[in-house]
C-alpha cells in the first residue's frame, strides 16, 4: 500500500500500523505503551499524528481534489494514535506540523504531572524512554503546581522485582506482558482512574518469566532487584551475547561495571527468544561474582592446597602425565562448553593418544532428529506434542509453544526491525489449547495451557508412545496404555495427521530412554511430525556434532569414572558428590578439576584450575534447533580464570607443543574447516545450518537405563549455583523435594522442612515442598548436570529431617 | 412542488393533536410492569408481527423509520443492525445498554421499573432482526428496583413462552441474561460494558473491531440503549411511516426528554423530536422556579447553551444542537439557575468525570481525573490566577480529541462551553477571590 | 515454582450455596464463565457487606483465575468494598442536579448528624456514609440511597426522619416518585412501589 509520511512515499504491506509506517519512513514519533511483540492498545496517546486518506465515491473512483487533480485527502477530525491505526491506500501521515507537536507536548505534560522526576536517583536514568521523550517532545516547563500523587516507592513485587508506583506511567506493558506472553495473569491494575496502580495478590509473582517486565517498563517503575542502585546505565558495558544457561540460544545483554556483572537483560533474536528470557537466565548470574570463586590455580600439597601460577600447575600436570600411558587419560567437559573448548578437549586427547574424551551430561541417543523443527516451526505449529517438562527444561520453548496457540505467525521485519505495533496482536487473544498435548509422569506447568494432557506412569513414556503408534497404524492396543479411550486417541492422532505442521518435543525423560526415543521416532513418522530434541545443557548438540565424543562407546564418561581412566581432567563436572565415585576418584593418579568453585571433586583433586564462567569467554554454541551463535566475553573480573582453550594452551606449553585449540582463534581454524563457515563472523542472530549426521555408534552409551520410582526433574534455575545466587535463592527457595501430600503426611513432613535424602546413593539436602504436582509415591528432585533428568531411586524412608534453617550443601 | 405542499406537516409538538404518547404511555399505571397489563395493552403484538417477517425486512423497517439511537450518540439504529455479518453459525448477541449514569439522564430507569416488557419486546424484535438468540441486559447496579422488576418480567416472559425455545410459537429461540453493573459510569461506553460483562476491568476496547464484528466474547454483537429498543417496538407496531411522521429532517420519532434543576415539575416527558426547549421547560415542566442563566441540553457531557428566548425556541433535535455547538445527547436537560456559581457547577461536572475516568489513557487519567479538578479546587479556594485560566483552557484543548474514548471529551467540551459563555464568572473569581454567585444552595425543609 | 499464597482458613462462602452458585454459573455460556465474576462478588458483598481477600481467592478458584485478576476487576467498581460497610450504607448523590437541589447541604447535615466523614463507618457498624456520583434520580433530586433503596426528594425534615428511623431499625418503605409525565398517574402504583 502506498503511504506518505511527511512527504516521503513508501510502499508497505496492508495491515501495517501507521506508527510503523512513520518509523519505516525514517521518522520518529514518541510512544510509551506500544511494545514489540505485544498488542497495541493506544493508551498513552503519545503517538498522535495527523492522518488523512483519500475516499472513494459511490461509483468506486477516488474523489479528486479539483485544484490538484489528485485524490482528495480527507483528514480524520481528531489526531490519531498511530499505533492503533492501520494504514490505508493513499494514507497521508503528518508528524511534523505544529499542531501535532503541540498535541505531543500536551501529552508529555500530562504524563509528567504525577511523575516524581527523581531521575538522579533512578536506575533507569539515562535509559529511560520517558526521560528521552520529555527532552525531545516536551516543552521543558511544568505548569502543574500541585502535590504529585504519592504512592509506594520501594514495593517488592517479589524478591526479584521492585516496583516504584510513583514512577509508573500506566502504559500497561507489564500487565499485558503477563497475559499475552507467558499467559500467567499475576499482575493487574488495581483501582481505577487517577488512583490506578499495578499490583498483585500472588506471592512472589508465580511465573518463570517475571523479569522481562523490567526490560519493557519504559520508566524506572519496575526494576531488577538484583541490580538496584548498582550503577547508572551509561556506566555499564553492554555485551551482546548468547546465554549458556540452556540450549535455547537466547540472546542476552550482559551489563558489567568495574569487573562485575550488574545485570543480565534480554537480547533480541526474533527467531529464537524474541525479546524474552526466563528468570533463571536473567537472575541466575550472581554466582559469577561470588567471593567463593576459585580465582587462581591450586595445587595439592598433602592435605592442603597451595596457590600456584598456571605455569606451575601445568608443569605439575605434564610431569604426572609423563608417567602414564596416554590411553589411560580421560577428558570430560560439561555440556555447556563452547565449540572452541570442545576443539581444545579433542586436541588434547589426540595429543595424548586417548579415545576417552566425552561431554556430559548427555543421553545415550543422538540429539539430531530425523526431521528437525526450528523454534519458528514450533511457534507456527498447529499441533504440538510435548513429552516432558519443557517449561523448566528449556523455558524459551514454553513461550514459543504459547505463540503457536495464539496462531499468529512471526511478524515480517520492517526497515526499523520488529514492528512496534503489530495490529494482529490483541489483548486477551484466545489460545487454541486443543493444539497442545502434554505428556509427563507428573503435573507440569504447561498442562494448564494444554487441551490434552496425559499423565503416564514413571518411565511410561515408551509404552504410551508405542500404544499411540499402534493406534496410528490401526493395530489393537490395550486402552489402559493409552490413558484415554481409543476413540479419543484416534481423534488426537487424526488431528496431528491433519495438521499442516505438527511438532513433537522430546524432553529429557524420553531421551533418557532408548525405547521411548525409538517409540517417539515411530509415532512421529506415523503422524508426520517434526521433532525437537531438548539437549540436557546449552551446547550438548554442538559438542556432539563436532565430535567431542569417545572413540568407542566403552570409553565414555561413565566408564572413565568407573575405572577406565587413571588420570582425569574434568571441566565443570562434579562426580564426587557420589561417595562411591569419590572413593574411586581418590585412587586416580591424577585428578585435574577445571571449575569455578571448590566442588566435592575439586576438594579431592590434585590440581584445581580456575574456570571462566559462560560470561567470561568468547566462543560459539549450537542451539537445539541447529543455530550457531556467538558467545562473547563481558568485561568481568574472573581473576586468572580461563576457559578450556586456556587450559590447553598452558598444558601445550608444558608439553612443548602448539596444540590446536590453544586459543579461541586456533580452535576456530579447526571449526571453520569442519563447519564450513567462519565462527568469528557470526552475528547476534546466529546461523541456522542443517545438522550433520553423527555416527550412532559413538553416541550410544552402554549404561543400562535407570530404574527407580522417583524422578529427577528439570528446573529453570540451576541448582548447582543456587547457593551462590542469593536473590534467586531468596525468591525461589532452596532446591525442592516435591512430595505428594499423602507421602508427606505419612512422614509428617511439611513444606519448608529441610531434609537430607539419598538420590541414587548421593546424599542431597533439599527443602520439602508438598505439592499435588507430584504423583503419589513419586518424589520429584531437581536434576543437576551430574545427575540429569530421568528416573531416580530416592529412599524416603532413609530421609533425615533437619528442621533448622537449611544451609545448602 | 405541490407534493411537498400537500404532504402533511411533520409532528414536532406534543400539542399537535396527531401526537400520542407511546414509549411512556404506561409508566406509572397500576401493574404496568406485569405481563398481564402489558398484554392487555397490545403487548408483544409487534414482536409477533416481526417474527412473521424476514429479518432483513425488520431491519429495513427500522431503517425507514429514521430511528436514531437514544443512548447519546444518535447513530441510526437500522443501519447499526445491518452491520451484523452474515449468519455463520456463531452465537450472536443483542445487548441492551441500561447503564444509564450520565448526569441529567434518568429515563431508562423508569422504563425498566415500570415497563420492562416493552424492553423485552424490543430486544426480541432486534434479536430476530439480527438473528441473535441471546440477549444481555446490562443494568447499572444501583438500579436495584429496576433490576428486580426486569428480572421478574424476564421470568414471567419465560413462563409464558415469550422467551426460551420457539418464542411466541415461532421457530426462533431467544433468551435474556440480566447482568448487574457495580458502580462505574464508563460501563455505559459500549465496549467497556462488554469488558465488564465478561468479568474484566471495564476499560473501553479498541475499535475496530466494532461490536458487530467482535463484541461480547468476541462474537457478533449489536448494542442499543433501552429507549432505542422500546422505540423499535412502536416502529414495528405502527410502521415506519408513523414514526417518520414525527420530528425533523434528521431526527425522527418521539423521544423521552428529561428535565432537572430548578423547574416546577422536573421529570421525564415524551415529546416528538424537534419540539422546543420552551415546550418542554415551560409548557410541560412548568417553567423555572427561579431565574435561569443556562441550560444543558442533553446530559452533563453536552455543552451548555446560554439561557435566552432564542435558545428556548430551538428545536431539540440532533442537527440543531450540533449547529449550535452542542449535542442532543440523551435529551437530559439541566436548567442552571442564575444564582449558582458557574465555576462550582462545572467543578461538580468535572468531579463526576474525574471520578468516573477509567484510567486507561493519559489525557483522561492525568487531565480529567487529576489536574483539572485540582485547578477547579484552586480557583474555588480563591487561589486562582488569570494565568491558571489560560492553563486550564490549554489543558482542556489538549484533552479534546486525544483520548482513547469519548469520556475525556465529555468532560472537556462542557468545560470549554462554560469558559466560552461564562468566562466573566471565572475571571471574577480569580480577580476577587470570591464567586460571583453563591456556591451553596437552599435545601428544602 | 511458586510459593502458595497462604490464607487463613475460612469456610468458603459458597460452600452451603451450591444451588445459587450453579444458578449463577449457569446463566453464562461455557466459554464465558468469567462473566459470573460480578454476580459472585455481588452475592458476597451483599451478604458480608464487603469482599475479603479470602473471598477474592475463593471466587478466583471457582472461575479458574488468579486472585489478582479478581482483585483487578473488583477494585474497578464502587460497589465492592474491601472493608465492611455499615448496616445502613448511606450514599448521597452530589452530582449537578442533586447539588442544585441541596445535595451538598444534605451531605453536610449527615456528616454532622452521624459524626462521620465521607467514606467512614461508625464504631457500631450501623452507619456508613459515602458521597457518590449521579444515581439517575436527577428529576427527583436530591436522592439518598440507603443500601439498595432510593429515597428521593429528600428534604431536611425527611432526611432527619430517615436517620431517626434507621436508629430505631425501622426504615420505612420508600415512596416511588418519578415526576414528569404520569407523575400521579396511579397513586396505588406508587404506594405498591417498593413491595416487589
Ligand atoms: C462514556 C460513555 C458513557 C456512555 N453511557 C451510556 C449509557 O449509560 N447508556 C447508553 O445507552 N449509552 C451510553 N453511551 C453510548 C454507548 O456507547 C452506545 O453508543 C449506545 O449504547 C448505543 O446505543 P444506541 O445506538 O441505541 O444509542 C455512553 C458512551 C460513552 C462514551
Ligand atoms: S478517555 Fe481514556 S481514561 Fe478516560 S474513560 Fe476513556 S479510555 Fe478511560
Ligand atoms: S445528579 Fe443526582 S441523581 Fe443525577
Amino acid at each position: 500500500m502506498k503511504v506518505t509520511v511527511n512527504g516521503t512515499v513508501l510502499d508497505l504491506a496492508s495491515g501495517t500500523s501507521a506508527i510503523d509506517a512513520v518509523f519505516a519512513a525514517g521518522f520518529d514519533v514518541p510512544y510509551f505503551c506500544s511494545q514489540e511483540y505485544m498488542s497495541p492498545i493506544g493508551a498513552c496517546r503519545m503517538c498522535l499524528a495527523k492522518v488523512g486518506a483519500p475516499r472513494k465515491d459511490r461509483d468506486g473512483s477516488w474523489i479528486v481534489d479539483d485544484e490538484t487533480g489528485e485524490p482528495k485527502i480527507f483528514h480524520f477530525p481528531t489526531m490519531m494514535a498511530t499505533c492503533t491505526t492501520a494504514i490505508m491506500e493513499g494514507m497521508v501521515i503528518d508528524t511534523l506540523s505544529q499542531d501535532v507537536k503541540d498535541a505531543q507536548n500536551g501529552m508529555v505534560e500530562f504524563t509528567l504531572i504525577n511523575h516524581p522526576l527523581d531521575c538522579p536517583v533512578c536506575d533507569k536514568g539515562g535509559a529511560c524512554e520517558l526521560q528521552d521523550r520529555a527532552y525531545e517532545y516536551g516543552t521543558g516547563r511544568s505548569r502543574f503546581a500541585f502535590d504529585k500523587r504519592h504512592q509506594e516507592k520501594h514495593h517488592p513485587l517479589s524478591d526479584l522485582i521492585t516496583l516504584d508506583r510513583e514512577r509508573c506511567i500506566h502504559c500497561k506493558r507489564c500487565v499485558r506482558y503477563f497475559e499475552e506472553v507467558p499467559g500467567d495473569e499475576v499482575l493487574d491494575f488495581i483501582d481505577r482512574g487517577g488512583h490506578t496502580y499495578i499490583g498483585t495478590l500472588e506471592d512472589g509473582l508465580p511465573s518463570n518469566f517475571t523479569g522481562n517486565i523490567t526490560d519493557i517498563c519504559p520508566v524506572g517503575a519496575l526494576l531488577d532487584a538484583t541490580s538496584r542502585f548498582r550503577g547508572r546505565n551509561w556506566e555499564y558495558d553492554h555485551t551482546f551475547t548468547t546465554s549458556l544457561d540452556d540450549a535455547s540460544g537466547s540472546a542476552i545483554v550482559v551489563d558489567a561495571r568495574t569487573g562485575r556483572i550488574e545485570r543480565v537483560k534480554s537480547g533480541l533474536n526474533p527467531e529464537v527468544n524474541k525479546s524474552w528470557i526466563d528468570d533463571g537466565i536473567r537472575f541466575g548470574h550472581e554466582y559469577v561474582d561470588h567471593a567463593d570463586r576459585v580465582r587462581r590455580p591450586l595445587l595439592r600439597k598433602g592435605e592442603r592446597f597451595e596457590t600456584v601460577s598456571w605455569d606451575e600447575a601445568a608443569a605439575f600436570i605434564a610431569e604426572r602425565l609423563r608417567g602414564l600411558s596416554g590411553k589411560d587419560v580421560g577428558i570430560a567437559v560439561r555440556a555447556d562448553a563452547t565449540l572452541e573448548e570442545g576443539v581444545a578437549a579433542r586436541a588434547l586427547a589426540e595429543h595424548l593418544g586417548t579415545g576417552q574424551v566425552d561431554h556430559a551430561p548427555r543421553h545415550g541417543r543422538t540429539l539430531v532428529p530425523v526431521h528437525g523443527a526450528t523454534l519458528v516451526d514450533v511457534a507456527t505449529a498447529d499441533a504440538i506434542i510435548v513429552l516432558g517438562d519443557v517449561s523448566e527444561e528449556l523455558p524459551a520453548l514454553d513461550l514459543r509453544i504459547k505463540d503457536a496457540l495464539k496462531g499468529v505467525t512471526p511478524p515480517p521485519l520492517l526497515p526499523h526491525g520488529v514492528p512496534i505495533a503489530d495490529l494482529r496482536l490483541k489483548e486477551r487473544m484466545p489460545r487454541a489449547s486443543e493444539r497442545l498435548t502434554v505428556v509427563a509422569a507428573y503435573r507440569v506447568d504447561l498442562m494448564r495451557h494444554a487441551g490434552h494432557t496425559v499423565t503416564v506412569p514413571v518411565g511410561g513414556e515408551a509404552t504410551w508412545l508405542e500404544a499411540m503408534t499402534a493406534v496410528a497404524h490401526g493395530e489393537r492396543v490395550d486402552e489402559a496404555a493409552l490413558a484415554m479411550s481409543r476413540a479419543d486417541a484416534e481423534a488426537l492422532i487424526a488431528s496431528w495427521r491433519d495438521a499442516d505442521k505438527a511438532v513433537m518435543i522430546l524432553g529429557g525423560f524420553v531421551l533418557a530412554s532408548a525405547a521411548a526415543t525409538a517409540a517417539a521416532d515411530a509415532l512421529g513418522k506415523a503422524v508426520g511430525a517434526r521433532q525437537v530434541r531438548v539437549p540436557p545443557m546449552a551446547n550438548g548438540l554442538g559438542l556432539e556434532v563436532t565430535g567431542v565424543l569417545p572413540s568407542h562407546a566403552r570409553y565414555d564418561y561413565r566408564h572413565m569414572l568407573a575405572g577406565g581412566a587413571r588420570a582425569l581432567l574434568l571441566s565443570g563436572l562434579d562426580p564426587a558428590q557420589d561417595p562411591a565415585l569419590a572413593e574411586r576418584l581418590r585412587g586416580c593418579e591424577l585428578l585435574v578439576v577445571h571449575d569455578m568453585f571448590m566442588t566435592a571433586t575439586a576438594e579431592i583433586a590434585h590440581v584445581v584450575l580456575p574456570a571462566a564462567s559462560g560470561f567470561e569467554k568468547d566462543g560459539t554454541t549450537l542451539s537445539l534447533e541447529g543455530r550457531y551463535l556467538p558467545v562473547r566475553a563481558a568485561p568481568v573480573d574472573g581473576g586468572e580464570a580461563r576457559d578450556l582453550t586456556g587450559v590447553v594452551k598452558s598444558l601445550g606449553e608444558a608439553f612443548g607443543q602448539r596444540l590446536e585449540g590453544r586459543s579461541v582463534r586456533s580452535a576456530r581454524r579447526v571449526l571453520r574447516k569442519q563447519l564450513g563457515f567462519e565462527p568469528s563472523e557470526l552475528d547476534r542472530l546466529g546461523l541456522l545450518q542443517p545438522l550433520p549426521k553423527v555416527r550412532a555408534s559413538v553416541t550410544v552409551t552402554t549404561d543400562e537405563e535407570a530404574t527407580g520410582e522417583a524422578l529427577r526433574v528439570p528446573t529453570m534455575v540451576r541448582p548447582e549455583y543456587l547457593a551462590y545466587n542469593p536473590h534467586l535463592r531468596a525468591a525461589l527457595g532452596d532446591p525442592a523435594l516435591r512430595l505428594h501430600p499423602d507421602d508427606a503426611a505419612e512422614r509428617d513432613l511439611r513444606t519448608g522442612d529441610g531434609v537430607t535424602v539419598s538420590v541414587d546413593g548421593v546424599p542431597r539436602r533439599l527443602r520439602v515442598v508438598v505439592s499435588d504436582a507430584a504423583p503419589r509415591g513419586v518424589p520429584l528432585v531437581p536434576a543437576t548436570p551430574d545427575a540429569p533428568v530421568g528416573r531416580a531411586v530416592v529412599d524416603l524412608d532413609a530421609l533425615e529431617v533437619d528442621r533448622r534453617a537449611l544451609e545448602v550443601a | 412542488m405541490s407534493d411537498v405542499l400537500d404532504a402533511p406537516k411533520p409532528i414536532t409538538s406534543r400539542f399537535d393533536p396527531r401526537f400520542e404518547t407511546t414509549l411512556y404511555a404506561h409508566v406509572g399505571a397500576a401493574g404496568s410492569h406485569t405481563l398481564a397489563y402489558y398484554q392487555a395493552h397490545g403487548g408483544y403484538e409487534a414482536a409477533r408481527k416481526a417474527l412473521g417477517m424476514e429479518p432483513k425486512a425488520v431491519v429495513d423497517e427500522v431503517k425507514a423509520s429514521g430511528l436514531r439511537g437514544r443512548g447519546g450518540a444518535g447513530f441510526p439504529t437500522g443501519v447499526k443492525w445491518s452491520f451484523m455479518p452474515p449468519v455463520d453459525g456463531r452465537q450472536r448477541f443483542i445487548v441492551c445498554n441500561a447503564d444509564e449514569s450520565e448526569p441529567g439522564s434518568f429515563k431508562d430507569r423508569y422504563l425498566l421499573e415500570d415497563d420492562p416488557h416493552q424492553l423485552i419486546e424490543g430486544m426480541l424484535i432486534a434479536g430476530w432482526a439480527i438473528q441473535a438468540t441471546k440477549g444481555v441486559i446490562y443494568v447499572r447496579g444501583e438500579y436495584y428496583h429496576a433490576l428486580e422488576r426486569t428480572q421478574a418480567a424476564i421470568e414471567e416472559a419465560r413462563a409464558a413462552g415469550i422467551l426460551g425455545t420457539g418464542v411466541l410459537g415461532s421457530g426462533f429461540d431467544f433468551d435474556l441474561i440480566l447482568h448487574r453493573g457495580a458502580g462505574a459510569y464508563i460501563c455505559g461506553e459500549e465496549t467497556a460494558l462488554m469488558n465488564s460483562f465478561e468479568g474484566l476491568r471495564a476499560n473501553p476496547r479498541l475499535k475496530p473491531p466494532f461490536p458487530a464484528q467482535a463484541g461480547v466474547y468476541g462474537l457478533p454483537t449489536t448494542i442499543n440503549n433501552v429507549e432505542s429498543f422500546c422505540a423499535a417496538v412502536h416502529v414495528m407496531r405502527r410502521g415506519a411511516a408513523w414514526h417518520a411522521a414525527m420530528g425533523t429532517d434528521d431526527s425522527k420519532g418521539m423521544k423521552l426528554y428529561q428535565v432537572s434543576g430548578p423547574v416546577a415539575r422536573p421529570g421525564v416527558y415524551e415529546l416528538p423530536m424537534g419540539a422546543t426547549f420552551r415546550e418542554l421547560i415551560f409548557d410541560l415542566a412548568g417553567g423555572p422556579t427561579e431565574s435561569a442563566k443556562a441550560l444543558i441540553p442533553g446530559g452533563s457531557s453536552t455543552p451548555l447553551l446560554p439561557w435566552s428566548e432564542a435558545t428556548l425556541d430551538l428545536p431539540m433535535d440532533y442537527g440543531t444542537m450540533a449547529k449550535h455547538g452542542s449535542m442532543l445527547g440523551t435529551g437530559g436537560v439541566i436548567v442552571i439557575p442564575e444564582a449558582k456559581c458557574i465555576v462550582d457547577a462545572f467543578y461538580n461536572v468535572v468531579r463526576f468525570y474525574a471520578h468516573e475516568s477509567c484510567g486507561k489513557c493519559t489525557p483522561c487519567r492525568e487531565g480529567v481525573a487529576t489536574w483539572l479538578p485540582k485547578m477547579y479546587q484552586k480557583l474555588l479556594a480563591g487561589q486562582g490566577t488569570r494565568e491558571d485560566l489560560v492553563v486550564m483552557e490549554d489543558m482542556v484543548k489538549n484533552m479534546r480529541g486525544t483520548a482513547f474514548c469519548p469520556l475525556a471529551d465529555a468532560c472537556a467540551m462542557p468545560v470549554q462551553a462554560s469558559f466560552k459563555h461564562f468566562r466573566h464568572e471565572y475571571e471574577h473569581l480569580v480577580d476577587t477571590g470570591t464567586s460571583m454567585y453563591p456556591r451553596r444552595r437552599e435545601w428544602a425543609e | 515454582m511458586s510459593a502458595m499464597h497462604q490464607l487463613p482458613t475460612v469456610t468458603p462462602f459458597f460452600a452451603d450455596k451450591q444451588q445459587l452458585l450453579s444458578e449463577i454459573l449457569g446463566r453464562y455460556p461455557d466459554y464465558g464463565q468469567r462473566s459470573a465474576l460480578m454476580p459472585l462478588l455481588w452475592e458476597v458483598q451483599r451478604a458480608e457487606r464487603h469482599v475479603s481477600e479470602a473471598r477474592v481467592a475463593e471466587i478466583a478458584e471457582i472461575l479458574g483465575l488468579h486472585a489478582t485478576e479478581v482483585k483487578g476487576a473488583m477494585s474497578f467498581y464502587g460497589t465492592y468494598h474491601e472493608h465492611p460497610v455499615g448496616r445502613y450504607h448511606l450514599q448521597v448523590c452530589r452530582t449537578l442536579s442533586c447539588a442544585l437541589a441541596g445535595a451538598d447541604e444534605m451531605a453536610d447535615f449527615l456528616e454532622d448528624e452521624l459524626d462521620l466523614v465521607n467514606g467512614e463507618t461508625d464504631a457500631e457498624g450501623r452507619f456508613s456514609l459515602q458521597f457518590v456520583e449521579c444515581l439517575g434520580s436527577c428529576g427527583t433530586a436530591p436522592v439518598l440511597q440507603v443500601n439498595d433503596t432510593y429515597f428521593e426528594r429528600v428534604s431536611r425534615s425527611r432526611c432527619r426522619a430517615l436517620v431517626d428511623a434507621m436508629r430505631r431499625d425501622a426504615l420505612p418503605e420508600p415512596t416511588r416518585e418519578r415526576g414528569g409525565d404520569n407523575e400521579a398517574a396511579d397513586p396505588a402504583a406508587a404506594a405498591e412501589g417498593g413491595a416487589t
